[in-house]
């Protein structure tokens, strides 16, 4: 019941923050389509009035990227090396989002306004930066020793590359179910950053992990749930987007008003975790 | 000796019987033939055999001497036009292959050891040992056999590159030392008499007579074997291995497996009986490859002719024995995927599909692939592509998903009009003269595309019968090119008179046996306003009166189609009007250009050429049409499906 109270707390603590997460999907956005709104019209250009874009209509035939010629190569191209600028412009920001949040679920009473949100986020920046880099290059390592080593040594001693598959499966599960700890590490390590406003990388990881004895059990499993939770909403996204062939103009307005829509549905339960930890990281009636 | 002869009898019977376990009446002359008794060592990875190999001289002179293949020679070092090449290194001390003659002697007992050398017509390279001579004692008359008893010793290379060991893993392919094909003037347009036999190279290997086989091969206990030919009896030899004994009839080369972790699936179709040999994880997919080898056998049966064996083994190889996957020895073949490819994809079926077709054109037909390669392979994978799209979906044949697809075709026309290299060179080239890198998207692909648009300009029906009649003329005869291209006139001139000219031979020309490429393209549309003038001269005065009433306005509508590449094809040309009326043009599309003009009260709102995508060797359909309207739904949805997909990277990957 504890753990369901819990959850239920940092749901609506996520939901409350709707103004925050409309300002993220706002900027997010924007960024994105700095770079998706020229790759359209390159693709706009490279057919020009040709009926061949009627072979587009019904999902992308690959058969007509020989026809497209060296063009498709420099729109695949773009597409590719702007999107990986992307995910590194958006790791920045997102991390740069998580200070605001963090302070909004520790330090901030009463209301909590963007431009409070913007102050917090830049306030708590750099010292985030330095926690979601290490931690992401933990969860790299772990990924490394739990997967990789294993199936390294499978593909050593046996030709079947069944085995190694089968291997890194098992291992893939296990590495995965490691994660909620490094989320907590990390989290708990924000939390300590945005609750006594110290800026010190290490010091606020060695409390993160520290603060693993707290209330292991119902931390971890309310982080595994939120997780599961993540995990099957992302595969709903995932296969609607992808599965998705609208042809006409609004329909297509509509799909792209369910994908955004959705998106801010996985900000709020991203940020769920981060309300539901603070939640649990916290003396009763702080934070609220 | 009366009891000697009822002796002889009844081995007469038997071997008779023997003989004609398959066909009642050969398929084929078979002038040559292979009886052979080996066995597989499996700690060194050996087959040593003893081998009688019959030919008979068929021609009208003597012939002087004999010439075999030892391909697995191309395994024996890395100098052979083969491993030379790049396309393979031994795999450690044990992974070099060769074979090796012990003793040769001809049917007198006559030892014919010192007369042997190896030669390289192709390329005269002299580290090259895959193609043998032997000078005979005394000269093979015409209608004589030849008999030559043979034991020879095979090691078999590794890592597997058609053929090899990969573990406890066998394809035993080219093992054995087999007769080239001795020709005979006239055939293959050929001048004169003499053997044709060509060396082990990397892109083709096939070009033999057909032959009978009996094969008995001894290998362990526990493993389960193979092979092109029918299995005649398994028997235990008590001691920890068995003999199996296979025969065939009428094949160009015989080839066999075995391996302890077969799995066999059966199945029938007709009178075939269907035997597949896959692993434990590719029996997830036996279904489907059982279902795409009866795809096959149904359309070409439907659409060339039927298939004459009763038997058909098909293979899919384990991953570690992958080299073995995607080739074909007519009556057994190899495909790919063991199971591990997602079910949306349909290369382990189109690999099954296209293997399983060289039983048509490399078995029955046994045109000469070293010589012509597109006459097999793209002749092969044409009708592959026709199954695959035919039996899986057209346009989605290959790949089907919600949010892609591709037909077997397109992805065959997108390796030839992407390639940089497509004129480069003709399409008639033998094997291994095709410029580096060129082989597969000249031999399979540009020849399956100009049969496409040879369809198109044909028309299916003739198509198929072009095929069903090059069946019917050319089975187990060896046809060559010039052959195929004989049947296309006929057929072609017999269903169309002269409509497309007096033969075929301008089509050829340009797409065979020379190197442009074709691309039409709408160069230009305009519909410009014609304005009414009268005019009246009085003396020196000359006055206009200009008439331009809306309901009257007349316009001169022009489209410009260009041929901007060096290939010439007649093209369709399908114009629409902004009445919606539409008007079939056609062009003989040899000029650099050609203007349709139209005047009237109509504009002109689009043109396409080729609308119904007949011509495939077209190397850019984009520029094929013109006139759609600006909006471009596809591109928003593609734009927010990017959009979709950043975000959701980015939430991942922020802790």
């Amino acid at each position: 019941m504890k753990l369901l109270s819990i959850l239920r707390k940092g749901a609506v603590k996520s939901a409350l923050s709707y103004k925050l997460l409309i300002t993220m999907w706002i900027i997010t956005l924007v960024m994105i389509l700095f770079v998706a709104m020229p790759l359209k019209l390159g693709l706009k250009m490279i057919f020009s009035k040709s009926f061949a874009a009627d072979r587009l209509l019904n999902g992308f035939d690959i058969g007509l990227t020989g026809d497209m010629g060296p063009a498709f190569g420099n729109l695949l191209a773009s597409a590719t090396y702007g999107g990986f600028l992307l995910l590194i412009a958006g790791f920045l920001l997102y991390t740069f989002f998580a200070g605001g949040l963090f302070a909004r679920f520790t330090t901030a009473y009463g209301s909590f306004k963007v431009s409070s949100f913007l102050k917090s986020s830049a306030h708590n920046f750099i010292t985030y930066l330095g926690i979601g880099i290490i931690m992401f290059l933990v969860i790299v390592v772990w990924a490394v020793v739990i997967i990789g080593i294993p199936a390294g040594i499978t593909s050593a001693v046996t030709d079947d590359p069944l085995s190694v598959i089968t291997v890194s499966k098992v291992m893939v599960y296990i590495w995965a179910l490691g994660l909620p700890l490094w989320f907590l590490v990390a989290d708990h390590s924000r939390i300590w950053v945005a609750s006594t406003g110290t800026r010190k990388v290490f010091k606020a990881l060695g409390a993160g992990f520290a603060s693993l004895r707290v209330r292991f059990i119902t931390s971890y499993l309310a982080v595994l749930i939120i997780f599961i939770v993540n995990l099957i909403f992302l595969w709903l996204i995932i296969t609607f987007t992808a599965s998705s062939i609208p042809e006409k103009g609004l329909w297509i307005f509509l799909f792209f008003i369910a994908t955004q829509v959705m998106f801010i549905l996985r900000l709020f339960l991203k940020v769920w975790r981060y309300a539901t930890v603070s939640e649990l990281a916290l003396p009763s009636g702080e934070g609220q | 000796m009366k009891r000697v002869s009822v002796l002889l009898l009844i081995l007469t019977l038997f071997l008779t019987v023997k003989g004609q376990v398959i066909f009642d009446r050969p398929l084929s002359p078979r002038v040559t033939g292979y009886d052979i008794r080996g066995s597989l060592n499996t700690s060194g990875h050996t087959v040593s055999g003893e081998m009688m190999a019959w030919w008979v001289n068929t021609s009208s002179v003597a012939v002087p001497d004999a010439m075999l293949h030892m391909y697995l020679n191309a395994f024996s070092s890395t100098k052979t036009s083969f491993a030379g090449s790049g396309h393979w290194s031994a795999a450690g001390d044990e992974g070099w292959g060769w074979i090796k003659i012990r003793s040769i002697t001809d049917s007198n007992g006559s030892d014919l050891s010192s007369l042997m050398k190896f030669i390289s017509p192709d390329d005269g390279n002299i580290y090259d040992k895959t193609v043998l001579q032997i000078m005979l004692l005394q000269p093979v008359a015409p209608g004589d056999t030849l008999r030559l008893n043979i034991s020879f010793e095979s090691k078999l290379p590794s890592p597997i590159v058609r053929t090899g060991f990969a573990g406890d893993f066998y394809f035993v392919a080219q093992w054995f030392p087999k007769f080239g094909v001795y020709e005979t003037a006239g055939m293959r347009q050929r001048e004169s008499d003499g053997w044709n036999c060509h060396q082990f190279h990397p892109n083709s290997e096939f070009y033999a007579n057909h032959s009978v086989y009996n094969v008995s091969m001894t290998m362990p206990s526990d493993y389960v074997a193979g092979s092109g030919g029918v299995m005649i009896e398994e028997t235990d030899n008590g001691d920890s291995t068995k003999k199996v004994v296979w025969r065939a009839e009428d094949i160009v080369d015989f080839a066999w497996t075995a391996w302890p972790g077969y799995k066999v699936v059966t199945d029938k179709w007709r009178g075939v009986d269907i035997i597949l040999l896959t692993t434990k994880n590719g029996l997830k997919i036996s279904d489907k490859q059982i279902e795409a080898v009866k795809f096959g056998l149904e359309y070409l049966d439907a659409n060339v002719g039927s298939y004459p064996w009763p038997h058909l083994t098909f293979v899919d190889p384990p991953v570690t024995g992958a080299g073995a996957g995607g080739m074909e020895y007519t009556t057994l073949f190899t495909s790919s995927g063991a199971g591990m490819v997602p079910g949306f994809l349909k290369m382990p079926e189109m690999v099954t599909i296209h293997e399983f077709g060289h039983a048509y054109f490399m078995g029955i037909l046994a045109s000469n692939e070293f010589e012509e390669p597109w006459l097999d392979e793209g002749v092969n994978s044409y009708w592959e592509q026709r199954i695959v799209d035919h039996y899986y979906g057209d346009g989605y044949g290959m790949v089907r998903l919600p949010f892609l697809k591709a037909s077997d075709t397109d992805l065959g026309r997108s390796s030839y009009i992407t390639s940089p290299s497509r004129s480069v060179a003709t399409n008639d080239l033998p094997s291994w003269m095709y410029p580096h890198g060129t082989y597969g998207m000249m031999s399979y692909q540009k020849t399956a595309v100009w049969l496409h648009t040879l369809e198109g300009i044909i028309g299916t029906e003739t198509m198929n019968n072009v095929f069903r009649e090059y069946y019917r003329r050319w089975s187990f005869r060896h046809p060559s090119g010039r052959d195929f291209i004989a049947v296309v006139n006929e057929v072609v001139r017999r269903e169309h008179g002269n409509r497309l000219g007096d033969d075929m031979n301008w089509y050829f020309d340009q797409v065979l046996y020379g190197s442009g490429t074709c691309d039409y393209k709408v160069l230009n549309v305009s519909n410009s306003r014609i304005t009414g003038y009268s005019g009246i001269i009085e003396g020196d005065t000359v006055t206009f009166a200009r008439s331009d009433r809306k309901a009257d306005t007349l316009y001169k509508a022009s489209i410009r189609i260009e041929r901007s590449g060096e290939v010439m094809l007649p093209v369709e040309v399908l114009v629409g009007f902004d009445d919606g009326d539409e008007v079939m043009e056609y062009w003989d599309g040899k000029a650099k250009y050609r203007d349709f003009e139209y005047e009237g009260t109509r504009k002109v709102s689009w043109a396409k050429i080729d609308p119904e995508n007949k011509i495939d060797m077209d190397v850019n359909r984009i520029n094929n049409s013109w006139g759609r309207d600006d909006d471009f739904p596809a591109s928003r949805r593609m734009m927010t499906k990017y959009v979709t997909l950043i975000q959701l990277l980015i939430s991942m990957i922020t802790i």
